[in-house]
């Protein structure tokens, strides 16, 4: 059963509709909705990667050679991974892809959880918000939770692996166990280090410096270390239930489950109600190009249910949206990857007017089905979007709302848009070009070892 | 150095002296330390970045953007454009073509003196700070065989048309920094292995900065084909 037809069927307060509750005020014609929006009470099982094979008709035979030709020197050869998660988090996620991939290489990549206890992740969290750039004060209390949980770990741990990937600051302190290994030791931090508290990170900074490379997921969040910095973009899995090619009846019936008119244009924004993804703006944006042309908006997101903010941001949202008849707002829970896809797939346009941003995957998404995007310049979206060559960058709502309505009229252009962008994902931003780097970076390493 | 051809009209052979290997390219991009927020920096850091951050930024992204028919010429021109905000700057930077340049050094001096002379003429421009820093990075490369290999006419078209537009890009417009010639791998072939010398020059000129990668293909594939149906040059 598809997550539709379980939304249809169960129903819970933590879904909102800001569209039913204004259709009574709106006598004229209009498709029929459903009362409100149902979602599922659990999250589905995590549907399963695909073979590499599966990825050929996407990327071409010759991508996926390329890898089967850059894995084989590495055949025989080992990977630890280690992270402070197995399940939730995006972390995780991307090794739950990864690894059956490198595997199917014949990378054999082994995935190690390190544990702690409650303090040790109160501490690990607050270094994460300060290496975000939080106001923190670094205690001699929190270094010794730290390095004695990493301790513990490395006792319990062994490397005796080619290459042990060390994921964020976690366990970075697992560096220790370098020198009584043959293994190449490789950081990869995902989090934006562009500012960190200089307490946490001159406390991490020696740590990493010991390792043999870093990743970081964008230029901006390199620091200045004295060991090789790459760069790997965050990546998308095009056979993802988020990003798959949809039947034309699915994103139909999803439409008409919602609510939303095929046959007008349709803007939307996909992201959860914080304020940092501004949607606000986007419903201010939409008013403002909606006195030249047609069209309806979507905002489809999450994070009202579980976060008390994001209630008061939809709160918001809806007061500024009013009583209008074309403003859909969907509260989605997070496992509805499928709705999600089904309304990228339905829009003419695509918006992600964020203010502050990591590095915006629903921007590559979106890309990814060829929508014409409008975003914002912040974070890693300016990585995925060429100015008027693979989407619009804007800077306030006055020219998200100008290149809504440029866009809508425009059609050709934003057609070759579309166009770029898709090619620009498939280029740089899906899992296969992430696999190709993990393939080129152990190989350069392994050889500088010597091996 | 520039390369002549001048041999005469030439028949399509039946093989050719030497078979044509198609290889491909695969790169990691590597974050250097260089780092510019106004054209002064930039100009700076344009002096001081090792040469396959030159090379990252002018041959390898025009491959990374392969599928941009118009308007992208290399990082530095649009970051001028679209950062700085210096269109008559980003023009200059867009108009080098790096298929005239054998070696980085010489392309590193064309950059430096497009920009330098821009801020003899702006030194205003030289200290506004840019809306996005930009970031100096390299690439690491690693250079793979495809499946691919040409003996006669017949089969290089038929590895032209199949390979990757990487494989494309590395031999017809990296090749002449490895080759050091104003010409390309595809053209050294059909010049000194198959004799076809006006193919070879056919090849040499078709314009890269008017079309994608895969417009680039399909006239290399026209020129090919034309001489197999015309038996020759």
């Amino acid at each position: 059963m598809n997550a539709l037809n379980q939304m249809i069927e169960t129903e819970t307060p933590a879904s909102t509709s800001t569209r039913s509750a204004t259709a009574s005020a709106a006598p004229v014609a209009q498709p029929e909705r459903r009362k409100a929006p149902r979602t599922w009470e659990t999250p589905p099982a995590p549907v399963p990667p695909a073979p590499l094979d599966h990825y050929r008709s996407i990327v071409g035979d010759a991508d996926i050679e390329e890898l089967r030709f850059l894995a084989r020197d590495l055949k025989g050869k080992t990977v630890k991974m280690v992270n402070s998660t197995a399940v939730g988090g995006g972390v995780a996620e991307i090794l739950n892809r990864l690894i059956p991939l490198l595997g199917e290489l014949e990378v054999m990549t082994h995935w190690d959880v390190i544990t702690g206890g409650n303090d040790f992740f109160e501490v690990t969290k607050a270094f994460h918000n300060a290496l975000h750039g939080s106001p923190y004060e670094l205690t001699r209390q929190a270094q010794e939770v730290f390095l004695m949980h990493n301790e513990q770990n490395r006792q319990r741990m062994q490397f005796n692996e080619d290459v042990v990937v060390i994921h964020d600051p976690q366990p970075a302190a697992l560096i220790s166990s370098k020198k009584e290994t043959k293994a190449r030791w490789i950081w990869r931090c995902h989090i934006d280090l562009s500012n960190p508290n200089p307490q946490v990170w001159g406390f991490l900074r020696p740590f990493v410096e010991q390792f043999d490379a870093a990743i970081f997921s964008s230029q901006s969040f390199a620091r200045q270390l004295p060991i090789p910095q790459y760069l790997f973009y965050p990546c998308i899995d095009p056979l993802s239930e988020k990003n798959k090619n949809l039947d034309d009846s699915f994103v139909q019936k999803v439409c008409d489950e919602f609510g939303v008119d095929r046959n007008r244009p349709i803007v939307t924004q996909v992201s959860r109600f914080d304020r940092l993804k501004d949607p606000v703006g986007v419903v201010q944006a939409f008013k403002m190009a909606r006195k030249y042309v047609d069209c309806q908006l979507v905002l489809a997101g999450g994070g009202a249910s579980d976060d008390p903010e994001g209630a008061v941001v939809l709160k918001e949202v809806k007061e500024v949206a009013g009583d209008d008849p074309d403003i859909i707002i969907l509260d989605l829970p997070p496992w509805c990857a499928l709705e999600i896809n089904a309304l990228q797939r339905a829009s003419t346009l695509i918006i992600q007017k964020s203010i502050k941003e990591g590095f915006g995957l629903t921007v590559t998404e979106a890309l990814w089905k060829g929508k014409p995007t409008i975003a914002g310049a912040v974070g890693g979206i300016p990585n995925q979007i060429i100015d008027k060559l693979t989407g619009a960058l804007v800077h306030s709502v006055e020219g998200c709302a100008y290149q809504i309505r440029y866009l809508l009229t425009h059609s050709e252009f934003a057609d070759q848009l579309g166009k770029n962008g898709h090619e620009h994902v498939k280029e740089n931003f899906l899992i296969t070009t992430n696999i190709r780097r993990w393939l080129l970076l152990f190989r350069i390493l392994l050889n500088s070892a010597g091996r | 150095m520039a390369q002549t051809m001048t041999a005469p009209t030439s028949a399509v052979p039946q093989a050719a002296a030497k078979p044509f290997y198609f290889n491909t390219a695969a790169h990691l991009l590597r974050i250097t330390r260089q780092k510019a927020n106004t054209l002064s920096e930039f100009l700076e850091a344009l002096r001081e970045v090792p040469e396959d951050s030159i090379f990252q930024h002018s041959f390898r992204t025009l491959q990374e953007h392969h599928f941009i028919r118009q308007g992208f010429s290399n990082d530095f021109a649009q970051w001028a454009l679209s950062s700085c905000k210096e269109p008559g700057l980003g023009e200059k930077l867009s108009a080098v073509d790096i298929r005239e340049f054998t070696s980085i050094s010489d392309l590193r001096q064309r950059f430096i003196g497009i920009v330098e002379g821009f801020l003899q003429g702006n030194p205003a421009a030289g200290t506004k700070v840019a809306q996005e820093t930009f970031y100096f990075c390299a690439s690491d490369v690693v250079v793979i065989p495809t499946s691919f290999v040409a003996h006669t006419m017949h089969e290089f078209a038929e590895g032209i048309r199949n390979v990757s537009v990487h494989s494309i890009h590395h031999h017809f417009i990296e090749a002449r920094l490895r080759i050091k010639l104003m010409s390309n791998d595809f053209s050294q072939w059909l010049h000194e292995d198959m004799g076809l010398t006006a193919t070879a020059r056919a090849l040499n000129q078709i314009d890269i900065y008017i079309g994608t990668l895969e417009d680039v293909r399909q006239q290399i594939v026209r020129i090919v084909e034309r001489a197999l149906t015309e038996g020759g040059d």
